[in-house]
């Protein structure tokens, strides 16, 4: 079947270097880092008009690059995606005057009852279609590149037709996004299937990595979360390093959603990103 | 009929009139340049406890202090509501923050240390250093701010003399008795206004809110990441709410107020409804126990 050309743009990104998701919490951290040039904020939390948090307002002052990255627009949904939604999603992207902006390979709800979390996805045909058509209809209101972050998932949906890194590639492919690779995420999903990390590596487009997540996690019961609140171990730092060997994406950037240490920890771990990504330290 | 004191209603009632608004006038002029304060004095310098003094006098740097022990892990409370020592006293302390220490071993409850003599000693201390940079507001010049009380006072004691003059007389007393509650009224305003900061402070203080604006409540700041000057600065400068944000358990044990800085504070703009949202609090959220990205979680 022949598919009409995708709205969704792709670009080449200047380099960015190593950077940190923006959250209220660590507010002033994150603006105390004198290197930064890139961060990531929670579109959700952005008012689209009226005033920015001054945290994030200093950022852009600076210069700094900061992306939106959506968490409810439930790109995965069966049903189209919110027109609401993805109208704020579009006016906070202009409002930071947006490179690009990301949301994840999931869904949030499902016939009007909200999750609450992101959901993954059976690696399905089907599925893909659904992910391709909204991140078509998203494409039409957002005039910058779309990023894709395929989500953790504790379990395959028995029905999965293709494999994790056919199931990426066949979207990216057929929505012109760029991809937003969760290194903790490609970590956990091997370590808990007890699969090896890099095999998705080997089978993914890395020149098509828009920017990289980097987070900490904790093994529960036998099963490694992807916890966000946890240190940065060290396999997936060691992950990083056999990324940035194979294509050093643009920018990554470390996650910290909870529970964050003193400043010199968190400095530290983004001393690591850098150590293993062979960019320069930001702190 | 006479007129009272032979001077007609209409007449009486406009020079109190008079009288009352050139007070009022006077003692805010009065005011304006006792509360000046040093021209060029600067407040980007000062420490968190004094910036607490100059928000909300001694309670609030003590809360300060408080908000710094404890996220050091110095302080905690023990029976009846008294504080205790649970740890070292870090390095690099103010003398009242040793003070504060140092009573926390004889078990004193919060609302007592004041009256500590070490605490006192070091909080007249830090009061004289505020003082004589042109920040804090003497109590010399909080007296002589004062004394347009007594003037007032004066106005209302006269105005309830021609209420009673007036009413032995059979004359109506209404506008008189409208007169002497703004009288009143105008009296205790004068007699609550308590000023720490000076205009000069309170001015550097509006900047140092906006620079320290991630340490608001609202912002949910992550005091561990921020250590302990970090959390005695959100307490100088969002009062004892921010002591409950950090450590509820222990602010509501030690008894803390919430009382609010003095003057205006920036709000967290656009922070308030992010936590519903992201990744890092409330609801629907991941943050703290639950598994994240695991199960589904914030994935990303």
């Amino acid at each position: 079947m022949a598919e009409t050309p995708s709205p969704v743009r792709t670009k080449t990104l200047p380099s960015y270097g190593v950077g940190i998701g923006w959250r209220p919490e660590i507010a002033g951290y994150v603006e105390g880092l004198p290197g930064l040039r890139f961060a990531e904020v929670v579109a959700e939390s952005v008012h689209a008009h009226g005033d920015l948090p001054p945290g994030l307002q200093a950022l852009l002052d600076r210069g700094v690059t900061v992306i939106p990255h959506g968490v409810r627009l439930s790109l995965g949904g069966a049903e189209p995606v919110d027109g609401d939604r993805v109208e704020h999603f579009a006016a906070v992207a202009e409002r930071l005057n947006a490179p690009l902006v990301s949301e994840h390979i999931a869904f949030v709800r499902a016939g009007g009852v909200e999750a609450g979390h992101l959901l993954p996805l059976p690696r399905s045909r089907e599925a893909v279609d659904a992910v391709v058509a909204n991140v078509r209809r998203l494409g039409e209101s957002v005039s910058v590149p779309i990023a894709l972050e395929p989500i953790a998932a504790l379990f395959d949906w028995p029905d999965d037709e293709l494999t994790e890194a056919q199931f990426i590639t066949e979207i990216l492919d057929r929505s012109g996004a760029m991809l937003l690779l969760d290194i903790a995420n490609v970590y956990a999903n091997a370590r808990n299937r007890g699969t090896d990390p890099l095999d998705l590596l080997d089978h993914v487009p890395l020149d098509r990595v828009a920017y990289v997540h980097v987070a900490g996690g904790a093994e529960h019961e036998g099963l490694y979360h992807d916890t966000h609140t946890d240190a940065v171990p060290q396999p997936v730092l060691d992950l990083v390093t056999e990324l940035c060997d194979r294509h050093r994406p643009p920018a990554l950037m470390l996650e910290r959603d909870g529970d964050y240490p003193a400043a010199p920890e968190l400095t530290a771990e983004l001393d690591a990103i850098a150590k293993a990504s062979g960019y320069p330290t930001v702190t | 009929m006479n007129d009272t004191w032979g001077i007609s209603g209409p007449t009486f009632l406009t020079y109190y009139l008079g009288a009352l608004i050139a007070i009022a006038i006077i003692a805010a002029v009065h005011r304006k340049a006792l509360f000046r304060g040093s021209r060029g004095a600067r407040v980007d310098n000062l420490g968190p406890q004094q910036v607490a003094y100059l928000n909300g006098g001694d309670k609030l740097a003590i809360y300060a202090s408080l908000g710094g022990l404890r996220t050091a892990n110095a302080l905690g409370t023990g029976a009846g509501k008294t504080l205790v020592q649970s740890g070292p006293l870090p390095a690099g302390v103010t003398p009242l923050d040793s003070a504060i220490y140092n009573a926390a071993s004889r078990g004193v409850r919060t609302r007592d240390l004041p009256n500590d003599q070490w605490v006192a000693s070091a909080l007249e201390q830090l009061r004289d250093h505020l003082e004589r940079s042109g920040l804090a507001v003497s109590s010399g010049k909080m007296r002589e701010a004062r004394l347009w009380i007594l003037a007032g006072l004066a106005l209302v004691v006269i105005g309830i003399a021609r209420i009673l003059a007036g009413l032995n007389n059979n004359k109506p007393v209404a506008f008189i008795i409208f007169a002497t509650v703004v009288a009143f009224i105008v009296t205790l305003t004068m007699l609550r206004t308590r000023r720490y900061a000076t205009d000069v402070a309170n001015k550097g203080m509006r900047d140092l809110r906006y620079k320290h604006n991630y340490l608001a409540p609202s912002n949910s700041p992550a005091y561990a990441t921020y250590g302990a000057s970090g959390a005695a600065m959100g307490v100088a400068l969002y009062g004892g709410a921010a002591l409950y944000s950090m450590d509820p358990a222990f602010a509501a044990e030690a008894e803390v107020q919430r009382i609010a800085a003095t003057s205006g504070s920036v709000g967290g703009a656009g922070s308030s409804d992010s936590s519903s949202y992201s990744c890092s609090s409330g609801s629907s959220s991941c943050g703290g126990g639950s598994s994240c990205g695991g199960g589904g979680g914030c994935g990303g």
